[in-house]
Formats: C-alpha cells, sequence, structure tokens
C-alpha cells in the first residue's frame, strides 16, 4: 500500500502529493474533511511535517490493524472528533500544528490557523467563541499575529474550554498569552 | 499576775467594763467632740499601758478564763457599734446636699476611723500576736477596716463618687474645688479595697469615665459645629493637658491611660474626618496657607491614636499631588500655547525641585519628619514625576538640568550649590519609573562634555555619579565610571605619547584619546577621507598604541574629535575651535579654492546625512567663514563653496559649533535592554523556584526590576519568547502555572 503513496523521488517517504492520492482511495476531501488529519496522527506520522514516513506507516497500520484499503474505509467512521477524549483531542490538536508547518519555520500563517481551527475546533468548542476567534485574527492589525505560534494555538484551545465565560475573564492575573488578551478585548468591545 | 491591784482572775465583764470606761468610751468621746482640741497623744503612755495590760492579761489567763475569743469579737462589735449608731446616720444626714458638704463629713469620718482603728488595735494588740495569728483570722486592723468598708463605705460609695464626679464637671467648666478634699478621698477608695485597687476601679474609676466620656461628647458636639479647625484642636489640646494634671492632682496614676484614652476617642478620633476635611479650615486648607503651628498641633494630637496619622497623611499626599499635577499642567499649557518643545525645561524642573524643598520642609518641620508622612510625599511624587508632556521624558529633562550644572559655560555656581543642586535633582530622579530611560540620556550627555572638553570640574561630575551610585548601586553607574577612568588613563598616557610625537615631526599637535567600548554610547563613524598630515600622526599614535596593547584593536571615530584651525581671512588670524570633521571640511576649502557640493562629496567621501550639517555649520551659523552660492540658510546638493575672505570677528579666539550626528539617546537600545533585563528576571526566578504560578513570577519579576516598571502584557510577551525558546513551559496540570526547562 505504501508504494502506492510514496514520493517518486524517496521512496521511503509519502509527501502531501502521496497523502492526497490516499485520500482519492477512500474518498475523503483532504481539504474538507478534517477524517486525514486524524488517521495520519493515529497513524503517528509525526516525524516531519507533511509528509509519513515509511515506518511510521508500517508501524501504524500494524497498531490500527488496517492491512488494505478497505480496511481503512472501515475505519473512517470511527476517525470523527466527536470520538476523542480530551486528551487525545489534546494531542491531536497539537499534531495539527506541527504536521502543517512549512519546512523549517516554527509558525503558521494565521490564513491557515483560521482554516485549520474551522476545520479541527466546529464541534469541539462554542460555536460563538470559534467565530469572533477567526473574526479576530483576520481583523487584528498587530503585524506580531501574522503568525501564530504553537504557544499561542494550544493556549487558545485550552483557553477555551477552561474560560467559557468571557466576563470572568481578568487580564492582571492570567498566564494566557497576549494573544488571548487581545482576542478578549476585542470580543468584549464587540458586545459593548 | 503580773501588777499590784490584781491578784485574783478577771472575769469577762470585768475586765471588758474597765475597757470600755477607760479606753473605748474616752475613744469615742474624743472622736465625736473633735481631735483638733487634743494634743500630742490621746492616751497618755501610763493610760495605754493599763489598758494593754489589762487585755494582756485577759488574753494570758488559763482555760476557761482566757477571753481571747471574746474580746477579739467585742473589737469587732465595739467598731460596727459605734459606725452603725454614730457614724453613718450622721453621714446619710449630709447626702441630700451631696458635694462637698458630704465629702467632707466623709473625709472627717475616714480620719476618725483611721484614728480609732489604731487605738483599737493598739488596746488589742496582743490578741495579734498570738490570737490572730493561731486561729488565722483577719488582724484587728483588717477587721476594723473591714467592718468601715461593709457598714460605712458599701452604704455611700455611690453617693460619694457622685460628689466627686460632679466635682470633677464643677472643676472642667472652670470653678475652683477642693482638689485636697478629693484626694483625701480617693485615698480613701484606693485602701478601702484592702491590697488591692478593685473598690477603687469599680466604684470610683469606672463611672468616672463613663461621666467624663459623656462630658466630652456633649463638648465635641458643642465645639464642631461652632469652632474651625485649629480652634477646636486648641481646645482639645488644653483638655488633654488638664485632664492628665487632674489625674496627677487627685487621681489614682493607673486611671491616667484610660481617662486619656476616653477623652482621645471623644474629641479626637470621632471627629477626625470632620475636623481634617472641614470646609475653610480643614487639612488642606492649612496646609495651602502654610499654618505650620495648626499643622504641627494636629500632628500631635492624632499621634496619640493608633491609627490617627493616616488619614492625614493621605490628604497630604492628595494634596502635593495636586501641586504636582500642576506644574506638569502648566508645562502642558506653554506647549500647547505655541512654546517651542525641546530637550531642557529649566523651569519645569525647578518648579519641582522647588515643590519637593518646600514638603520636605513641611514634613521635617510639622509632621516630625514622620516616616508616614516621608511615604506620602514619595507617593505623591511618584505619581505625577512620571508624567510625561510633549516630546521629551521628564528623565531627559533632569539629566539636561544637570548637564548645564556640569558643562563649562553653564549655570554659575559656588562648589557647595553644585553639591545641593545635584542632590536636589538626584532626590527627584528617585521618583522616578524609567531610570534606565535617564541612565542613557545622562551617559550620553557626559560624554559629550567628557570629550568635547566642556566638563567644568571633573570633581562635581565625580560627585554626582557617587549620588547616583548611593541611589541605584554600582551596576547603575559602572559605565559612567568607566568613561571618567579612560580619561584619566588617557591623561596619564599623554606624556609619553607626546615624547613619541616629539621623535616623529608631524606637523600638527595631536593628541588622542582612547575610549573603552562599552563605557561610552555608540557613534557613527563616518568613513571621511582624512588629510596626509593627519593620517601621519595616527599612524604614529597607532603603532604606539599597538605596541602597548597587542590584544586591543583600535577603531578611529572621527566624529567625535575637536581640532583648533588656526585661520588667515586677510591681515587678521584667528583660532577657530571646531570639530575634526569641521577642521577637514576646512583644510579642503583652503587657498581660497570653490569647490562644488559634488566635488566636496567626492574628495572627503561623505555621505549627505554628514555632509550637509557639517557644510551649514560653516556657512549658515553665526560665523560665516565659509561662503556657499547661492546663498541661503539651507545646503542643496547645487551649492558652491568658497572661504569667506572677508570674514571678520572681534574675538580671536572662535568656537564654531556644529549639530551632533549622533541621538540623545537611543530609544531602541533602552528597549532591547529591558527585554533582555526582563528575561534574565523571568529566567533566574524560574531557575530558583521551579515551578511558579504566573502572578507570583510577574510579581516577582517587577520587585527584581528597579530601573524601570515595564506593563504586565510586556513581560507576559517574554515569557512567551521564552516558552518558544524552550527555557520554559506551561505545566500541563494548571493553565496559570510554568515550569522551568532544565
Amino acid at each position: 500500500m505504501f508504494d502506492d503513496i510514496a514520493d517518486p523521488d524517496d521512496d521511503s517517504v509519502a509527501t502531501m502529493e502521496g497523502i492526497s492520492k490516499l485520500c482519492d482511495h477512500l474518498g475523503i476531501d483532504p481539504l474538507e474533511d478534517v477524517k486525514i488529519l486524524v488517521l495520519l496522527h493515529k497513524l503517528q506520522a509525526s516525524s516531519k511535517p507533511a509528509q509519513i514516513t515509511r515506518e511510521e506507516w508500517m508501524n501504524g497500520c500494524h497498531n490500527l490493524g488496517t492491512d488494505s484499503i478497505n480496511a481503512f474505509k472501515a475505519l473512517l467512521p470511527s476517525l470523527e472528533l466527536g470520538f476523542m477524549e480530551r486528551a487525545e483531542f489534546r494531542d491531536f490538536f497539537k499534531f495539527c500544528f506541527k504536521f502543517n508547518l512549512e519546512g523549517t519555520h516554527k509558525t503558521l500563517d494565521k490564513e491557515l490557523v483560521v482554516a485549520l481551527v474551522e476545520l479541527t475546533l466546529n464541534d469541539r468548542i462554542a460555536k460563538d467563541r470559534l467565530a469572533t476567534f477567526q473574526e479576530f485574527l483576520n481583523i487584528t492589525k498587530d503585524t506580531s499575529y501574522n503568525t501564530i505560534t504553537l504557544d499561542q494555538w494550544m493556549s487558545f484551545l485550552d483557553f477555551s474550554l477552561e474560560c467559557p465565560d468571557l466576563s470572568q475573564y481578568d487580564e492582571e492575573i492570567s498566564a494566557w498569552p497576549v494573544l488571548i488578551d487581545d482576542y478578549v478585548d476585542y470580543s468584549n468591545g464587540m458586545k459593548m | 499576775m503580773s501588777n499590784g491591784s490584781r491578784s485574783s482572775i478577771i472575769t469577762f465583764e470585768e475586765g471588758w467594763n474597765e475597757i470600755r470606761t477607760n479606753a473605748i468610751d474616752r475613744l469615742e468621746d474624743i472622736l465625736d467632740n473633735g481631735l483638733r482640741e487634743t494634743k500630742g497623744n490621746m492616751f497618755g503612755n501610763k493610760d495605754y499601758i493599763k489598758v494593754y495590760t489589762l487585755c494582756y492579761d485577759m488574753c494570758t489567763q488559763r482555760s476557761p478564763y482566757n477571753h481571747s475569743r471574746e474580746l477579739y469579737q467585742r473589737h469587732g462589735e465595739t467598731i460596727e457599734h459605734y459606725l452603725t449608731q454614730n457614724v453613718l446616720p450622721s453621714i446619710r444626714s449630709k447626702v441630700p446636699q451631696g458635694g462637698t458638704i458630704l465629702l467632707n463629713e466623709l473625709q472627717f469620718r475616714w480620719s476618725n476611723h483611721q484614728v480609732m482603728n489604731k487605738w483599737m488595735t493598739k488596746f488589742f494588740n496582743y490578741l495579734d500576736r498570738f490570737y490572730v495569728k493561731h486561729h488565722s483570722l483577719p488582724t484587728l486592723n483588717q477587721a476594723g477596716l473591714k467592718q468601715f468598708k461593709e457598714r460605712i463605705y458599701e452604704e455611700i460609695k455611690r453617693d460619694g463618687t457622685r460628689a466627686i464626679i460632679g466635682l470633677i464637671d464643677q472643676e472642667r467648666e472652670g470653678s475652683m474645688v477642693d482638689k485636697t478634699l478629693i484626694k483625701k478621698i480617693v485615698e480613701l477608695y484606693e485602701n478601702i479595697g484592702m491590697g488591692n485597687l478593685d473598690s477603687y476601679i469599680n466604684d470610683l474609676e469606672t463611672p468616672l469615665l463613663d461621666a467624663t466620656r459623656e462630658y466630652y461628647a456633649k463638648k465635641r458636639e458643642e465645639w464642631i459645629v461652632a469652632d474651625s479647625t485649629p480652634e477646636y484642636m486648641v481646645k482639645a489640646e488644653k483638655v488633654l493637658i488638664d485632664e492628665k494634671n487632674r489625674v496627677h492632682d487627685y487621681l489614682n496614676p493607673a486611671s491616667e491611660g484610660k481617662l486619656l484614652r476616653v477623652v482621645e476617642e471623644e474629641i479626637l478620633e470621632k471627629v477626625e474626618m470632620i475636623l481634617l476635611e472641614k470646609e475653610g479650615s480643614g487639612c488642606r486648607v492649612l496646609l495651602a496657607n502654610d499654618k505650620s503651628e495648626d499643622l504641627q498641633r494636629m500632628f500631635r494630637l492624632y499621634s496619640r491614636l493608633e491609627n490617627g496619622l493616616q488619614p492625614i497623611a493621605s490628604i497630604v499626599e492628595n494634596f502635593i499631588c495636586d501641586m504636582g499635577n500642576e506644574i506638569v499642567q502648566q508645562r502642558q499649557s506653554r506647549l500647547d500655547s505655541g512654546e517651542k518643545d525641546n530637550n531642557d525645561d529649566p523651569a519645569f524642573v525647578k518648579a519641582l525641585l522647588s515643590l519637593h524643598d518646600k514638603y520636605l520642609g513641611v514634613i521635617k518641620t510639622d509632621f516630625s519628619g514622620h516616616s508616614i508622612f516621608q511615604k506620602a510625599l514619595k507617593d505623591a511624587f511618584v505619581e505625577f514625576v512620571n508624567k510625561n508632556v510633549g516630546s521629551y521624558t521628564n528623565a531627559e529633562f533632569m539629566s539636561t538640568y544637570c548637564d548645564r550644572i556640569l558643562k563649562s559655560g553653564g549655570e554659575k555656581l559656588s562648589e557647595s550649590e553644585v553639591d545641593e543642586n545635584l542632590e536636589k535633582v538626584v532626590q527627584l530622579f528617585s521618583y522616578l519609573t524609567e531610570k534606565d530611560l535617564f541612565a542613557d540620556i545622562y551617559r550620553n550627555q557626559l560624554a559629550k562634555r567628557l570629550l568635547n572638553g566642556r566638563s567644568a570640574s571633573n570633581d562635581a561630575e565625580k560627585v554626582m555619579i557617587s549620588k547616583l551610585k548611593m541611589q541605584c548601586g554600582t551596576h547603575f553607574t559602572s559605565k559612567m565610571e568607566g568613561m571618567l577612568s579612560d580619561l584619566a588613563v588617557g591623561a596619564d598616557q599623554k606624556g609619553e605619547f607626546d615624547e613619541q610625537m616629539k621623535q616623529h615631526d608631524c606637523k600638527i599637535d595631536f593628541s588622542v584619546q582612547v575610549l573603552t567600548t562599552g563605557f561610552w554610547p555608540t557613534y557613527k563613524s563616518p568613513s571621511i577621507t582624512i588629510p596626509d598630515e593627519m593620517s601621519q600622526c595616527m599612524n604614529v599614535f597607532k603603532t604606539w598604541h599597538d605596541k602597548r596593547h597587542q590584544q586591543r584593536k583600535l577603531s578611529w571615530v572621527f566624529s567625535l574629535g575637536n581640532a583648533t584651525v588656526r585661520a588667515t581671512f586677510g591681515k587678521k588670524t584667528y583660532d577657530l575651535t571646531v570639530t575634526t570633521l569641521q577642521a577637514i571640511a576646512l583644510n579642503a576649502m583652503n587657498d581660497g579654492k570653490t569647490k562644488t557640493y559634488e566635488e566636496l562629496k567626492e574628495e572627503l567621501n561623505l555621505e549627505d546625512n554628514v555632509l550637509k550639517p557639517l557644510m551649514h555649520s560653516l556657512c549658515c551659523g553665526k560665523y560665516k567663514v565659509v561662503l556657499k552660492s547661492p546663498a541661503s540658510n539651507k545646503i542643496n546638493s547645487s551649492d558652491s563653496f568658497q572661504a569667506n575672505s572677508k570674514f571678520t570677528s572681534n574675538m580671536r579666539k572662535i568656537r564654531i559649533p556644529m549639530a551632533s550626528l549622533d541621538p540623545s539617546h537611543n530609544a531602541k537600545k533602552v528597549e532591547e535592554d529591558r527585554n533582555h533585563a526582563i528575561e534574565a528576571s523571568i529566567v533566574r526566578t524560574m531557575k530558583a523556584r521551579k515551578t511558579l504560578k504566573h502572578q507570583q513570577l510577574q510579581a516577582e519579576v517587577l520587585s527584581q526590576l528597579a530601573f524601570f516598571k515595564p506593563n504586565p502584557r510586556v513581560i507576559k510577551k517574554r515569557i512567551e519568547s521564552l516558552i518558544d525558546r524552550e527555557y520554559l513551559e506551561r505545566s500541563a496540570e494548571d493553565s496559570q502555572v510554568y515550569n522551568y526547562l532544565a
């Protein structure tokens, strides 16, 4: 199976092209469907962004018990995000960030972040929280937010889960990144 | 069986009869009819001995004729009888009249009782020695006193107390009262306790405290409405003195504290805020009108209360704050009305210094330099000293103010005036939050003074640096001290280098000042083409220097040097004090040559941002030694230049200043340094504590940063940066906690 998706120049890895091919086989749309990311996460494709090595694939398939495309297809329903426990989802969320990094960059462009949170956090956090956050990122003129760090990425998730009520938010004592402080200001400003 | 007239047993009735007649009746008679008539001892020795012996005999007879018990009983009964039959009715009869009359009677009877008790004890003395001890009974004296207490005191104490309080209130109202009488009655209360002050405290002191409270509550209500604050305080002070004297005059010393506390509560504590805030005469008004005496009184009075000074200090702080804000506002107004904003505002600094001086004095004189007021002064100043208006910071104004004092040709002051002024500026500086900014500006100005030889006194520079060091520590002033030491080293080595120069027949007098990088601000050094005469000298120095310091690398900073150029215009010669760059430009204009801007630019190899200000200083300043055409106030790249052959001046020595090419300070560097300092503090703290909540980390970091106070968000950004660089991580268990990553 791996040979089918392996990169023509280096058959020890499968890059986004090959992964895309896999999606075709499975009948899922890599841009709209989060399941491919879930799958890659479960296969533990964590060594480098945007790829999975042969070894990871082999080990992963072994662990999941998938020896054919059909086996993968059968697995698909269980890849719904709703099935994940909080801790596992957190790991997955981290994986999403890291997997989408470009080359040696340590941050993601905010446009990508806006798209990714849509993909991953839909149904995991309150809809208006998600929507206002995306709005905030799109509107903000602060150039330091043109790229988002892993810390900011993870903090947004933790923050959304821990602090559902923004009226209780106290910037003076909270450890959340300044991005969150700015987001809360924006969000409260809107409501006023 | 001791004396002649007795040879047989004395029966009780016999003996008692004799005692009754010879001793008791006589005693009672004397007491009733005025002791004063009796001079000397009431009973002669002979008579006394008779009675004593009789008693002795009656007590030493063999049983059943030992009458000790009956005698002891009769002793008590006698006194009891006398008190209830004679004394009590008499006292009771005086109750309706109360006051002095009652007290006098009581005093008379008490005095009598003491005499009676004394003699009764003396007569029956033998009982005390054996019978009383043997049966652990009260002594005769105690028994007698107990009778007075139970028969008289307990009956009359309420009336007595009322009478005393009545007199005291009269005295408070201004009447004269019989203090001695009161004192004697107080002694009665004291002694009647028989070893402790319980009777005094319960029966006299407590009611007196209540009455006092009531009395002064009333007075307070009257005064507070009618009197101004100073008037009220004068009254209050007098009252406290009076009450203290009262205790000394006739009360028990133990009452002093309690009595004064009651008075203080009623007339000071309960109306403190009303007094302080009274319109037209309250604390603020007193401050505004420099009412020193009233403020001193206020301080004295309210120092007595545990928390009495804090409200006053708060008002003082607000007042000083308002005055300071007004000074800031005045500066704002000047700018608003069109005054040019400049890095120098001596009027502003002087106003602040003056305000500080004034209220430092007020605190010393009126508030005894109490720390709570010193803190109020400090907090007030910190509040407004950090309010910057316009484009320049107050830190810069303070530094420039020092520059005026320290540079030659600045303010003309004596050595002690210099010291005094600097001392005061340093005090003002201590209130600045952004001390690191001050340091940066100060260092730049210091460097300028030192390098241009415009420091009035090296000692004064040292004095200032040591004051800053005392305020902020060695680290704060290490660079400044480094600058001074570079100059000292240079001075030392000058002699040696001058010898070298002599050996090399250079056409120019030349000296070099070596600066240690790191001590001095960083300077732009334009790469200018050096005339041969100059580069020859430079090479001599370099050779000499490299031999001595092989490890050190020299780099020339041409924008800092100074030169004296001997210029001849027509028949007159002048000594022009100029910068090195100006000297090189003048050299290029030598012999009346005409050069265009572009020619000069190429010849000298200078950029526009250096050449333009350079030529401006020679052509458009006060001393136009070079002419430009077309003539104007701005240098254009189309200009051409020629030495001004018609230049003339009355002075022989002329200084031609040039605009500085470097900024007054490096704001960007200050910010960078701050970020480093914050990060170093975060790492240091986390390394020691390993794991810490955000609030605690923030508090710890703020407490460590002495020279500036960052916004919490700035600290957060540094934390995020450190998380990114994996010095710290957020705790997995608690999102508000950080862990140190080794």
